[in-house]
């Protein structure tokens, strides 16, 4: 269903509740000018009937008094009975209201007379006529107006009747005669004097004044027989209860009552189904009762116009109102509606949508200007928020980018030796965000495994910065620098210099030499190594020294252990005993530890089985929670080989230069022992003469003796000659390549020996052992 | 070690005769360095029965091709075996010298 517009509906709430005040107001009214009406039809009503009803006794009274002042003329002069004519003419002419008068004797009063006399004069619309009444076919003494007040002893009213009279002029109306008893002075009855009314004037009398146009007037005689009534058939005929023999009406029977117990008063009261309002008074005490039927239409008619009059003004009223209302309410609304036209356009995504400026100063106004003003912010907000979400989706991009740049530089080949049977190292990086601060990385350079791991305070890009930079540090130094004490400081000299934004990182470097499993390490504020091993599992004492960044110039110091064969060296970063479960609880070292017990005793050395199971029990213990650290693990099990030597030679020779053919001659015999050929042993030669002339030249300060002894071992498959001195330690492996793609100008003299060892050799390794160098060259046998 | 030292015309030519090692380079030093004066000519090094060179000769080798760069001259390596030019494989040297066989 469509809801009603805004202006519809409070129209129709204004009209309501309009309508239930008038309403409220109207049935006061109604009920207040309904009783007043009544009480003033009543007044008026009473009134009329008690003038019509004083006009009607004054009428009688005037009979009365006609009749008793002729009265005493008649005894007076009853010796002369023709002036009996004149009396009666005389009543009718000083009253024109009279219908007839006559005075009636005896029979036989008057001797001369006969037996019947009676002076009748007769009033024919003002013609008089005076007659003498009475003969054998109109015996009047047999007559009711006459034998009543006879029987009665006394004057009254005779009920309506049609006076008879066979001589014809007498008239045929209806009348009322008023009959006084004649007597003497003895008190003998001697005639009747009866004075007649037409009861049609006095119909008209008492229905003269109509105080509404259908009410009319009623008489009714002592036994409730109409006298006056508009309708005449019922007159004689019919008598005030008759309705009642049909059907009962106790209101009809008590009005009748009333009426004939002479009482005055109003009935209301259903006549003929109509309702209507009866006022009766008793007539004088004749025993009659007049009664002024006025019906209730009459009365209230003018009161029902008003009322539908007011009734309909009110509804048209209303209706205009509604109207009016409505168009105005519309009219004063249609900015607002414009305006939710425009906020759904708005709504559906149409931002652009242009709102107009109100001129209006009213709250529309106000909400229109406010709303475009909220649309112009939100327009500006969507702006910049596209903006944003497209420089954020760039910098998605970008940190993919970068998290794929900074994995590639992680080592990614695993395993990295497949070739070698004396090291295996497996690492994993995972970083809490698209890019991370820890690092990790490992190479073999003569025959020494360098490793590192390191954790960037702090996440994300700052710390995916420095990570890069310590991890391009470390590869760089350690090309040519084989002590991790150095390298760490050279790092931390470099992390040093300029670092504003205080950033450090925790770093362990590891240097393994792989002939002989002794370790060098150097920590920088790192947590410390596990050791999985044979004989059990266990922390690596660290010394803490300072994170990487934090002082230049620090001195870190150098540690020392020897690696035994088959132990697995466990590192990680804080990430994994820090690594936090959705109750903000931390893995824990010791739960670390455990597991390392755990997997040493489950002989599980593998550095993928370790890291692997290392890595399980920390998403089972983390579960949902989101990672709140970047984690790396690395691991580096060391198996040293033990090599069956099938050959061993050893010459220890003065720091002689004039030696040196001695040592090509060992070195020729030792080649041709070991199947070299001649081009072979020439570079062998060469490459151990390049090492053995070092050592002459520089172990031993100038002027000094001092030995070198050359040991060879061969297994069959390979041959090492290891050059020991105890000189001054100096590590040949730590000095810069040479560039052999100069021009002559620009290439050194210097700096040959150490680049053809390297090229002639398969492995070269420097250990300073107990106070000594020791310097392994590794040929290959080629089959 | 032995080395012959011929010249003809802007032509110098050394043979070297034995094994060029470290004492041997040592022993030879003073003959280079009369080399170098022939330096701004073309010195050819006559390699035919050289058996051996150490980075010792090489140095010697490149000290001398040194100063042929900056007097004008050129230095001609002639007749090495095959020991020694992988050698000079390896160190680059064949780049730096004319070789002929």
């Amino acid at each position: 269903m469509k809801q009603k517009s805004l202006s519809t509906r409070l129209s129709i709430w204004i009209v309501l509740f309009a309508g239930f005040i008038f309403i409220a107001a109207l049935g006061v009214f109604f009920n207040e000018s309904r009783k007043a009406v009544r009480l003033e039809a009543i007044n008026h009503a009473t009134q009329i009937l008690d003038n019509t009803v004083q006009r009607v006794t004054n009428i009688l009274t005037e009979v009365k008094v006609a009749t008793d002042n002729t009265d005493w003329l008649i005894k007076r002069h009853l010796d002369a009975p023709d002036s009996m004519f004149v009396y009666s003419r005389r009543i009718l002419e000083n009253n024109p209201n009279l219908n007839g008068c006559s005075i009636s004797f005896e029979p036989f009063f008057f001797k001369d007379k006969g037996m019947y006399f009676s002076a009748f004069s007769l009033n024919t619309n003002g013609q008089i006529n005076t007659i003498q009444e009475g003969n054998e076919y109109y015996q009047y003494f047999s007559m009711d107006w006459y034998q009543l007040p006879k029987l009665l002893d006394r004057p009254c009213w005779t009920e309506p009747f049609v006076d008879y009279n066979p001589e014809g002029i007498t008239s045929q109306d209806m009348i009322i005669s008023y009959c006084k008893p004649l007597k003497d002075d003895n008190g003998k009855y001697f005639g009747t004097i009866s004075v007649d009314l037409s009861l049609e004037w006095l119909s008209k009398t008492i229905s003269a004044v109509k105080p509404y146009p259908n009410s009319y007037s009623i008489m009714i005689g002592q036994g409730g027989t109409f006298f006056v009534h508009p309708d005449t058939t019922k007159l004689f005929y019919e008598t005030i209860f008759t309705p009642t023999l049909v059907k009962s009406d106790t209101a009809i029977t008590n009005l009748g009552h009333a009426m004939q117990a002479g009482e005055q008063g109003m009935r209301q009261l259903n006549i003929n189904d109509e309702e209507c309002y009866v006022f009766f008074k008793p007539l004088g005490d004749t025993g009659w009762s007049v009664g002024l039927v006025c019906p209730a239409l009459d009365i209230f008619g003018g009161y029902y116009h008003l009322i539908n009059a007011i009734i309909g003004i009110v509804i048209v009223g209303l209706l205009l109102m509604l109207m009016v209302f409505s168009g105005i309410i519309s009219k004063q609304m249609e900015p607002l509606e414009e305006l939710a036209y425009q906020a759904e356009a708005i709504a559906s995504g149409r931002f652009d949508e242009e709102l107009p400026k109100s001129d209006h100063t009213d709250e529309i106004g106000k909400l229109n200007n406010s709303f475009r003003d909220m649309q112009q912010s939100i327009v500006h907000q969507m702006e910049e928020l596209k903006l944003v979400n497209e420089q954020k989706g760039r910098i998605q991009g970008e940190l993919k980018i970068a998290r794929d740049i900074q994995m590639a530089m992680l080592p990614k080949i695993f395993p990295p030796y497949p070739e070698r049977d004396d090291i295996d190292v497996f690492g994993q990086l995972t970083p809490a965000k698209e890019v991370g601060g820890d690092l990790f990385d490992f190479f073999i350079r003569d025959e020494k495994l360098f490793f590192c791991i390191g954790d960037v305070s702090g996440k994300g890009v700052p710390a995916s910065l420095y990570m890069v930079v310590t991890k391009a540090l470390f590869r760089t130094i350690s090309a040519h620098e084989s002590s991790p004490e150095k390298i760490i400081s050279r790092i931390n000299d470099a992390m040093s210099e300029d670092n504003d934004s205080n950033m450090f990182v925790t770093l362990f470097v590891g240097v393994l030499d792989l002939p002989t499993g002794r370790m060098h390490y150097c920590n920088a504020g790192h947590d410390a190594p596990i050791l999985i091993g044979n004989t059990g599992a266990g922390l690596l004492p660290v010394d803490s020294n300072l994170p990487v960044g934090v002082m230049a110039n620090w001195k870190f110091t150098l540690q020392e252990t020897l690696i035994d064969p088959d132990t697995t060296i466990f590192l990680y970063t804080d990430g994994l005993p820090e690594a936090e479960n959705i109750n903000h609880d931390q893995f824990e070292m010791n739960r670390t530890i455990d597991l390392a017990h755990n997997l040493q005793q489950n002989r599980v050395f593998s550095p993928t089985a370790i890291i692997e199971r290392m890595t399980s029990a920390v998403h089972e213990f983390v579960g949902e929670a989101d990672q709140s650290d970047d984690l790396t693990m690395l691991a580096i099990q060391y198996t040293k080989h033990h090599e069956e030597i099938k050959y061993q030679r050893t010459l220890t020779l003065t720091n002689d230069l004039k030696r040196v053919p001695r040592l090509n001659t060992f070195i020729d015999e030792v080649c041709e022992a070991n199947g070299f050929d001649m081009s072979s042993t020439m570079q062998i030669n060469l490459a151990i003469e390049e090492a053995v002339v070092n050592v002459m030249n520089y172990a031993y300060p100038a002027g000094t003796v001092g030995n070198v002894t050359i040991e060879v071992k061969s297994n069959g498959s390979e041959v090492s000659f290891i050059i020991i001195d105890s000189g001054t330690p100096f590590d040949p492996t730590a000095k810069p390549e040479v560039d052999i793609t100069l021009s002559a100008e620009d290439r050194s003299i210097g700096g040959l020996g150490i680049h053809l060892i390297r090229q002639i050799m398969d492995h070269i390794n420097y250990e300073r052992v107990n106070g000594r160098n020791v310097l392994t060259l590794i040929k290959k046998i080629s089959k | 070690m032995e080395v012959k030292i011929n010249t003809q015309d802007s032509v110098t030519t050394a043979q070297l005769i034995g094994r060029l090692d470290t004492p041997a380079s040592q022993e030879i030093s003073g003959d280079f360095d009369n080399l170098t004066q022939f330096a701004a000519g073309t010195v050819i090094l006559d390699c035919t029965q050289l058996q051996y060179i150490s980075s010792s000769g090489l140095r010697l080798f490149l000290s001398l091709r040194k100063a042929a760069a900056s007097k004008g001259g050129k230095v001609i390596v002639k007749a090495i075996n095959n020991e020694i030019r992988s050698v000079f494989m390896m160190t680059g040297f064949l780049n730096l010298f004319e070789i002929q066989d």
